[in-house]
């Protein structure tokens, strides 16, 4: 099942393409696949918001389980799913959300107005020229997970 | 006496303060509406003083104007407009003239002011009406001798037309009942003449929204010259021209304009935007490199081919990389080229030594991973130490 409203990358050419394509705007990426509900929840999120942030930010999901995506599962360092990583005019953001790893989020977000916040805190730090922004949601709202080295 | 002070009033709603009050009749005494209502006569004063310049002065009144000349009664309610009146606020003139507003003027005053020493200044006297009255007529025949020769010199108006025909043939029967109309106030008792001149005025404002063929010939042909001469050059409903959306000509010039103003403005706006952009933001030159090489392909000239480079990959600081971002794709490009190799490896490796199964040996990381628990400086010198 697709999603009516946000486009589904299976090919490294087409994020390539997105990526390049966006240009002043926040893109998100999802990296997910459509058979977890977390990342099924997280869709539910992005869909719903996508049009309220369109003006700064584009929402793209990408399934992960597609062959010619591994690279970019590889170079992102993606072990869990949903992961979501933003990029603005082709450089990564990253999000200093109290967890261990800054340059993705990982997990659902709680509700829509917590995505639209950090998309916005990201547009606004990399307007300023930064590359790393600080998250501003409440730590309990931001999901907690053990981030293993090579499975140790 | 208790009970007389704790009289209850009704709730009723003070025109002049605007909200509703239990005070009953003693309201008007309190200074916070004497205050407001003294605001407020003066406004309508003000409105008052610009009608009295007309009556002194009376101007015609164009239909374009007739708009701008609405007044609004605030002792009878109501709104005057000037529609199809031939003098600048003819309308407003007979209305604050007539007996129905000398009353509602008394009973305002009476309900809402202390004094009612000010009546007379919302009013105009029958004497000045009929002086009005008269000027008009007098400024309206003038009018009319001069403006015969114009009228003969106007386009092909059809209302004009019309008009310059009927003006002829009609215009000495049409004096004589103005003259009647005038004479009559004269003559007759203040109240009836007024009555009799209010409603023969009325008549003859009625007749002219009804009739344009009954109009004053002077009046109407100065009116419709004047908007004649506004619609010379364009035409308008009456003669027939199209409207101006549908003018062929016009919609083309229109059109193309508007095409060289788009691609202007295309080509404008992306260095105007940009410069509004924070040129410090993230990723700006690339940014400004991207959206010329989008203007280039856009035009035609093919520079596509940087875009879909395989290899390429986007600026991203990896999780378990210190160091810069380019070490990271580096790093990572290392990475895959070792995978490359051992894939190339094994696939020659099982083709050579078909027979015999040998383990490829893992080039994931150049060196074992030693994985150690942290022990402190300090822990290690005793340790040593020991």
């Amino acid at each position: 099942m697709e999603s009516i409203l946000l486009p589904t990358l299976t090919k490294k050419e087409e994020i390539d393409r997105i990526i390049n394509n966006t240009i002043d705007k926040v893109l998100v990426l999802r990296f997910g696949r459509l058979s977890d509900e977390n990342c099924l929840l997280l869709d539910d999120i992005l869909e719903k918001s996508a049009r309220d942030v369109s003006k700064f930010a584009t929402v793209a999901l990408v399934d992960v389980d597609s062959d010619q995506v591994q690279v970019y599962v590889n170079y992102f360092d993606i072990t869990l799913f949903p992961s979501t990583i933003f990029f603005f005019n082709a450089h990564h953001m990253k999000l200093d959300s109290g967890t261990a790893d800054h340059t993705k989020w990982v997990g659902k977000f709680h509700e829509k107005q917590d995505f639209i916040d950090v998309v916005e805190v990201i547009f606004r730090g990399a307007m300023k020229g930064k590359m790393i922004v600080h998250c501003p949601l409440p730590p309990e709202r931001i999901p907690k997970y053990q981030l293993l080295y090579k499975d140790v | 006496m208790e009970e007389k002070k704790k009289k209850k009033n009704e709730f009723e709603f003070c025109k002049v303060c605007r909200f509703h009050h239990d005070h009953g009749p003693r309201h008007k005494y309190f200074p916070r509406h004497k205050e407001l209502l003294s605001a407020f006569l003066n406004r309508f004063r003000s409105k008052i003083a610009d009608v009295r310049f007309f009556l002194k002065n009376p101007s015609f009144l164009r239909p374009q104007e007739e708009s701008q000349n609405r007044v609004w009664c605030v002792f009878c309610d109501e709104d005057i407009v000037e529609l199809g009146s031939s003098f600048a606020c003819s309308k407003a003139i007979n209305h604050f003239a007539s007996s129905e507003h000398h009353k509602n003027v008394k009973q305002f005053l009476w309900k809402h002011g202390p004094s009612m020493d000010c009546v007379d200044d919302f009013k105009i006297s029958d004497a000045d009406l009929a002086k009005w009255v008269r000027k008009c007529t007098a400024l309206g025949n003038r009018d009319a001798s001069s403006c015969k020769g114009q009228l003969s010199g106007t386009s092909s108006d059809i209302l004009n037309n019309l008009e310059f025909e009927r003006t002829e043939q009609v215009q000495t029967n049409y004096i004589n009942p103005n003259d009647l109309n005038d004479v009559k106030p004269l003559l007759y008792n203040n109240t009836n003449e007024y009555q009799i001149s209010h409603s023969g005025v009325t008549h003859y404002g009625s007749h002219l929204n009804v009739d344009a063929s009954h109009l004053p010939p002077g009046v109407i042909g100065m009116t419709s010259s004047s908007s004649s001469h506004s619609s010379d050059s364009i035409g308008n409903v009456h003669s027939g021209a199209p409207p101006p959306w549908l003018n062929p000509n016009a919609g083309s010039s229109y059109s193309g304009q508007l095409n060289q103003t788009d691609m202007t403005g295309v080509q404008e706006n992306m260095p105007a935007k940009t410069s509004k952009l924070n040129p410090h933001r993230v990723g700006a030159a690339w940014a400004e490199r991207r959206k010329i090489e989008m203007e280039m392909e856009k035009r035609g000239l093919a520079s596509s081919s940087s875009n879909t480079d395989a290899d390429w990959l986007p600026n991203f600081g990896r999780v378990w990389q210190s160091g810069t971002r380019k070490d990271s794709r580096k790093e990572f490009e290392k990475e895959k080229r070792k995978l490359v190799v051992k894939t190339v490896s094994r696939s020659t490796e099982s083709e050579e030594r078909k027979l015999v199964k040998t383990e490829s040996v893992s080039m994931e990381s150049e060196e074992p991973v030693q994985i150690q628990p942290y022990v402190s400086k300090r822990a290690r010198r005793e340790k040593s130490g020991e």
